[in-house]
């Protein structure tokens, strides 16, 4: 055990700063930080807002991994700042905002473009006659619920977009969270909206642009693996392609 | 230390009401390692297609008989195309390796009425019929029989 | 092209599975001795004679794995270029690329349809 294990340690950040008003482009800006030792990477730039520099915007909320807000390029890699140590940086630590996103401020992105594909997969239970409330509530047996719950657990932290090879490069893609999110529907007992679904799952946004690179479920923080869903989706998506000859359908 | 992505990358369709600085990705993005080996088994589709084109080869000269044969085995010894077959051979292991590490966890949990095994038992599945198909065309084509 | 190949993903994905999941099955076994034992000399004497390779070959299930490996390595290579030529050059040529690409792996199994046809 070092005498210095409780100490502080003085790191130098290297933030984006990007105000729209004034800069043509982005540029970094350094700060120095006296940081403690269980520090994360939001707290030193919660402490540089605070107390070195006010105009710092960035995203934050919870401060423990399950609203998604705080999704940001540390030293190159999507991270959620609040849940990244400093402990696991040397001296210089850079933080960009979120790759492969346009960048309305400092740290803080544009959204806009994921919710336009996030709704476009339609993320909500749909069935051709909704249950009456007399007749109870929807069941479902623990396997039924196995077959969805992992791709349920996904907080919209964007950090699969910001790792993706594919949304980095064609602007259709639906992207990681949203084909898994509408995997999750399409696997749901209770849902009858899978030939919707496939449509777009099949259409512009396709999830066969997806390479398998797999690097969305390397960076996903809450194990949803969205690789996993997207490849599932892939197959359904085919049978359902297939079956479209078979069956005859209302559109 | 930052390069661009597609400049239309995760914008939406009706812009916000101030101007956006474009996507971008950090200068690592495409060279870190994790990274770097997804190109590389992209990039194995080229000796791919390659050894493709030469079965085709190999069947022409199958059908046109012994001399064809002879001049195509004896082509195949200079040192060039044994280095191709040799990385051929590389890519097809690497590509195995990898498919079969991400293979199992693309199977849905149900497809109609049917369920996939667990996956480390498709994991192990996979190496099993690999190594036996591998068994069974090394005993026909290495003349042990028939 | 580009709208074409959407239409056509479904088809081109089941080749290109198949592609990487039989031709990567049969693709070592088949490198090691027709590409590289037989050649040079490290088989058994008379493995890949002639008459022996043209027997197995000839042979309706040796039709099949020939015709095998031409086609499922054409399609899974022509699939993972497209992929990463697309991420290389942009995805504005991928019509264009994937177009060419995917023709080639076709010819390929027609013409593959034809040589083991004709052995």
């Amino acid at each position: 055990m070092s005498a210095d294990s409780g100490a502080m340690r003085k790191r130098t950040f290297v933030v984006t700063r990007f105000d729209p008003d004034v800069d043509q482009a982005p540029k970094t800006q350094s700060y120095e930080v006296a940081c403690r030792p269980d520090w994360k990477v939001l707290d030193a730039l919660n402490h540089i807002k605070d107390h070195i520099d006010p105009t710092l915007s960035h995203r934050w909320s919870c401060r423990m991994a399950v609203c998604g807000s705080c999704g940001m390029n540390v030293n190159g890699e999507p991270k959620l700042t609040c849940k990244t140590p400093l402990a696991d940086y040397g001296d210089v630590v850079e933080v960009a905002p979120l790759a492969n996103f346009p960048i309305v401020r400092d740290l803080v992105i544009e959204m806009d473009g994921f919710m336009e594909k996030f709704r476009s997969v339609k993320p909500w239970i749909i069935v051709a006659k909704e249950k009456a409330a007399e007749q109870g509530t929807y069941s479902q047996t623990p396997e039924e619920l196995a077959a969805y719950k992992q791709f349920s657990m996904c907080i919209n932290c964007m950090l699969c977009y910001a790792a993706c090879p594919v949304v980095a490069t064609n602007p259709h893609f639906l992207g990681p969270a949203a084909i898994a999110l509408g995997h999750r529907y399409n696997m749901d007992s209770r849902d009858e909206g899978q030939v919707e679904r496939n449509e777009v799952f099949r259409g512009e946004g396709s999830v066969f642009h997806c390479s398998y690179a797999n690097e969305c479920s390397e960076v996903c923080p809450k194990g949803v693996d969205p690789a996993a869903a997207i490849n599932q989706a892939k197959l359904l998506a085919v049978v359902d392609w297939a079956s479209s000859f078979v069956v005859k359908r209302n559109r | 230390m930052a390069r661009a992505s597609h400049p239309q990358a995760m914008t939406p369709h009706r812009p916000g009401s101030t101007r956006t600085a474009p996507p971008q990705v950090p200068d690592r993005f495409w060279t870190q390692r994790r990274m770097a080996i997804y190109q590389l088994f992209d990039a194995t589709g080229l000796p791919y297609m390659l050894v493709g084109l030469l079965a085709l080869r190999v069947a022409f000269a199958l059908g046109r008989g012994p001399e064809a044969w002879a001049a195509l085995m004896q082509d195949f010894a200079h040192p060039l195309y044994v280095a191709f077959h040799v990385l051929a051979l590389l890519s097809a292991l690497f590509v195995g390796v990898r498919f079969f590490r991400l293979f199992p966890k693309a199977q849905p949990a149900r497809l109609g009425p049917a369920k996939p095994p667990p996956r480390p038992l498709i994991h192990v599945g996979l190496y099993a019929a690999w190594l036996g198909v591998t068994a069974i065309l090394l005993v026909v084509l290495g003349g042990i029989w028939p | 092209m580009s709208k074409l190949l959407l239409r056509l993903e479904p088809v081109i994905w089941l080749l290109f599975g198949a592609g990487i999941m039989l031709g990567t099955m049969l693709l070592p076994a088949y490198l090691l001795t027709v590409g590289l034992g037989g050649p040079l000399g490290l088989l058994p004497e008379g493995a890949l004679a002639y008459d022996r390779a043209h027997a197995i070959a000839s042979n309706p299930l040796g039709r099949l794995v020939l015709l095998g490996l031409i086609a499922l390595p054409l399609w899974k290579g022509a699939h993972l270029l497209r992929s990463l030529l697309g991420e290389w050059l942009g995805h504005g040529a991928d019509g264009a690329i994937g177009s060419l690409l995917y023709a080639v792996a076709a010819v390929g199994s027609v013409l593959g349809i034809y040589a083991v046809l004709t052995l």
